[in-house]
């Protein structure tokens, strides 16, 4: 399809300009030269700033900088300062001069556009053939919030930014250690985006820092905006409905991932980051957990379990014993659906599909529409789908508990990916409930089952602790044991060093 | 990718899929089958049968120890030469499809009976070879996980059939032995079909990680199983009478009937949907066994071309053979009876045979 395609249109892919014979050239010693140079490389460049100014000794020089990704007051005080009122001789000039912390002595054209684009600005000197780069980045920058989607009671309120450099500082404040490497890439032809992966090089495996630069040093795009694109990009299985990454936006669970033997990989532009290589049961546990009580924490954790299963099959298992199998009811809750039905003119399939179609849509919709407009949305569903829809005998009234029931607990999972992909999964289990009865229904569950155990996520099984059964693993999984009986790293991850604490409580046997 | 050694299973893996192996559709019908020719001393020959299949299962890991590194294949093909080996290994292929069959078909026969009386043959095979197909088709690493995971997920049900244990009558088991030694010993060969699957080690070996471990492993899984049969024979036979109990084609189902939760009642739909997933279980190591073995015959790595051939064929066969009551019963006879060959007889002939080859191999190169 794709060649016939491309056949009748004929390609339609020309690369970005070629600038290389310019940009591989290194600088010339006249400043005029120079300048023609860089404005053909920055045609169509308004924000370019070029600011002629003297040197106190008499030379001209010149300054560049994309405007808006600078700092105005570091150029004024820092470069402008200095250079016009206080040097001495052009030779000190190029390490003692100005007060700006970074500074690097280039003389390649390719380096000089890289580092205008990432905001730095470049100091040209007439008669000199190199050139200085001045670290002055300040862009428009977001101040650091609590996260929006992963809010915690007892959490730090720490969420990421979008610029790397920050986020990267807010994981190194939770592991100030030498063995915390970190490593950047740039991916994307015209985004060329910074990404950078992070880990503790004693407790990772080595293989998975290895597939992972692979699999990033394969991509080849224009540019990648934020996270998701990467991960896309990245993980294993593209066509499964399951997240395979974890995408956090709390420097926190980041470090504690780190800590637990995986790779942190942060994007430039994107207030969240990828955590891999991840498990199924990784994405029901929540940095809550390790803040409250242990015995709370194990009850939420198999609330969260429940919520599971209840949001994949409750509305399916209505609909197969509504449709199929009434007989396994009590008669008495028999009558008492009976009853409630008994004005529906729809199948049950109908019914649930019409109900959770309109919560989806409710949901969606106070999510897309600003603040206050989202509660009216709110309160105008709540009404409509529970009172007027029951009165008008289009669903019934348990089908009414039955979505709201599903509804909290797809909202109980603590990672969103996760539960808007048990919710679409949904749908095809009601309709093996239509079909099948309780038969379709295991089938649909072994389906995700079989699934789920056949996948992986950098060369560890998905399924892990629970397909392999891994049961020193379970005492972070099903349950939250204390801090102290916790005294490995989970297996599943596979680490290198897999002692995590020694003895901590007296009486206590040493590991 | 890197760390995971793609055909490799663990010892828990191993034992977890022969033991979901024997217990299978066997289970459903177990209690008749004893109380048919052994009365109430049925679980004694349970014992009997279990003390047979683990000395056989022993000397199928004899014969896989004394060439650790070869498949059933080539083992056949060194013994016998390589058309005498090939034509065995057709005949134990021919064993496990038969074996998938009758299981996948009984399974069809069950449900369409229990559960859903309207639906066509076609559609449950349909249903069915969905989960079965994606199973299989990433080989011995996933069918083992699956095992794992349907370990997991149906523990609650051996529990679920304590329930039952009300209002029951332990004197039928009494007077023990009243039957006399000779029902008891001719029983033992109705247990055959329930433990058949340890025979699957022959094709199981090979993948082992630790091989040392197939003895321990073997032993455990059998009696993992005897436990699971002990338990349904002994509770049916305290809660049916012994004549009761003849009349049901399937007593295991018949006990869960008469469970009543505060909530639910007729509990055998629930369960015997949910014991899909451990019909299941048996079908794909057998299935898994013989596209592998048709794959190797072939001289292919990949097994699943076969495996999508055989499912078609499957799903075909399912438009004009509808088998009845009897001829289900039937066709699971004629699995224990091939069964007693390819499990009982063929290892034992196989084992002396492989004692005196390697016998005469030895004074040869003296």
């Amino acid at each position: 399809m794709g060649t016939i395609r491309r056949w009748l249109n004929g390609i339609r892919s020309a690369p970005i300009k070629d600038l290389s014979d310019e940009l591989n050239q290194p600088i010339s010693r006249t400043l005029n030269n120079n300048l023609i140079t860089l404005n053909s490389i920055f045609s169509h460049a308004p924000d370019l700033v070029i600011r002629h100014f003297q040197l106190r000794t008499g030379d001209n020089a010149v300054l560049v900088y994309l405007e808006g990704l600078i700092d105005k007051s570091a150029i004024n005080n820092n470069i402008l300062k200095p250079l016009m009122y206080e040097i001495n001789s052009v030779n000190d000039f190029w390490d003692s001069s100005t007060t700006i912390a970074k500074t690097e002595v280039v003389t390649l054209w390719s380096h000089i556009e890289k580092a205008i684009f990432q905001g730095q600005s470049i100091l040209f000197i007439d008669g000199q053939d190199r050139s200085l780069v001045l670290c002055t980045q300040g862009w428009p920058q977001r101040a650091i919030k609590e996260p929006q989607i992963e809010s915690t009671l007892k959490g730090s309120h720490q969420g990421f930014v979008e610029t790397s450099g920050q986020n990267i500082a807010l994981i190194r404040r939770y592991l100030p250690n030498r063995e915390l490497k970190i490593k950047e890439f740039n991916v994307g032809s015209r985004g060329n985006t910074r990404v950078s992966i992070m880990y503790l090089d004693d407790v990772i495996n080595p293989d998975f820092v290895k597939e992972m630069e692979d699999r990033l040093l394969q991509i080849n795009v224009d540019a990648i905006l934020n996270t998701g694109e990467l991960a896309e990009f990245i993980e294993d299985h593209p066509i499964s409905l399951f997240p395979q990454l974890i995408m956090t936006e709390r420097p926190d669970s980041a470090a504690a991932h780190i800590l637990q033997g995986r790779i942190v990989v942060v994007v430039d532009h994107s207030p969240s980051v990828i955590v891999a290589p991840v498990t199924f049961s990784a994405f029901f546990q929540s940095v809550d957990d390790y803040s409250n009580r242990w015995i709370i924490a194990t009850f939420l954790r198999l609330l969260r379990y429940l919520a599971l299963i209840t949001t994949i099959s409750l509305s399916a298992v209505y609909i197969a014993i509504v449709s199929f199998h009434y007989e396994v009811l009590p008669l008495d809750l028999l009558v008492s659906i009976g009853e409630s039905r008994e004005k529906v003119p729809f199948p049950p399939i109908v019914e649930a599909f019409l109900m959770e179609i309109a919560l989806e849509m409710l949901r969606e919709a106070g999510l897309r529409l600003p603040g206050p407009i989202g509660q009216t949305i709110g309160v105008v569903g709540g009404i409509v789908i529970g009172q007027a829809a029951v009165q008008a005998g289009i669903v019934s009234n348990i089908m009414v508990i039955i979505v709201a029931i599903t509804a909290i607990s797809s909202f109980i999972i603590p990672d969103y990916d996760m539960s808007s992909s048990l919710r679409l999964l949904r749908f095809p289990m009601m309709l093996l409930a239509a079909v099948f009865g309780m038969v379709g229904i295991v089938i649909g569950l072994m389906i995700i089952g079989a699934h789920m155990i056949s996948m992986e996520s950098f060369g560890i099984s998905y399924g892990s602790p629970v397909a392999p059964i891994r049961l020193s693993d379970w005492k972070d999984v099903w349950v939250r044991l204390p801090m102290w009986k916790m005294k490995k790293r989970p297996l599943s991850t596979d680490p290198t060093q897999l002692k995590r604490q020694g003895a901590n409580r007296e009486g206590e046997d040493q590991v | 990718m890197i760390k995971y050694t793609f055909n490799q299973i663990s010892l828990k893996q191993y034992i977890l899929i022969i033991y979901k192996t024997q217990v299978g559709i066997g289970v459903l019908s177990l209690p008749r089958d004893l109380a048919q020719t052994g009365g109430t001393d049925g679980w004694i020959s349970l014992l009997l049968g279990w003390i047979v299949s683990i000395l056989l299962s022993l000397v199928i890991i004899k014969i896989m120890e004394k060439n650790p590194e070869k498949t059933l294949f080539e083992l056949l093909s060194k013994y016998f030469g390589k058309w005498v080996g090939k034509g065995l290994y057709v005949l134990w292929i021919l064993y496990a499809v038969f074996a998938a069959s009758v299981v996948m078909f009984s399974t069809i026969h069950i449900i369409q009976i229990w559960i859903l009386p309207e639906m066509s043959n076609f559609i449950l095979m349909i249903l069915f070879i969905i989960p079965i197909y994606i199973v299989t088709k990433h080989g011995i690493r996933v069918i083992g996980l699956f095992a794992e995971f349907v370990f997991l997920i149906s523990m609650w049900m051996p529990i679920l059939l304590l329930f039952a244990l009300k209002d029951t009558h332990w004197p039928f088991l009494l007077p023990i032995g009243k039957e006399g030694l000779f029902p008891i010993l001719s029983t033992v060969k109705s247990t055959i079909l329930s433990f058949l699957g340890f025979e699957l080690a022959f094709i199981l070996y090979p993948f082992l990680k630790d091989k040392k471990t197939a003895t321990k492993g073997i032993i455990i899984a059998n009696s993992l199983s005897l436990i699971i049969f002990l338990m349904v024979t002994i509770i049916s036979f305290v809660r049916f009478s012994p004549d009761e109990i003849k009349d049901y084609t399937y007593p295991t189902l018949n006990l869960l009937k008469l469970i009543k939760l505060p909530f639910l009642e007729r509990l055998e739909i629930i369960f015997l949907s949910f014991y899909l997933l451990m019909l299941f279980m048996t079908i794909v190591p057998y299935l898994y066994a013989a596209v592998l073995g048709a794959s190797q015959l072939c001289g292919k790595q990949d097994h699943r071309p076969i495996l999508r051939i055989w499912m078609c064929l499957w799903f075909l066969s399912s438009f004009f053979f509808l088998p009845s009551a009897t001829q289900i019963n039937q066709m699971g006879k004629s699995w224990g009876m091939a069964g007693t060959y390819f499990a009982y007889v063929i290892p034992m002939l196989l084992w002396l045979y492989g004692q005196l080859f390697h016998h005469a191999r030895k004074e040869q190169r003296q």
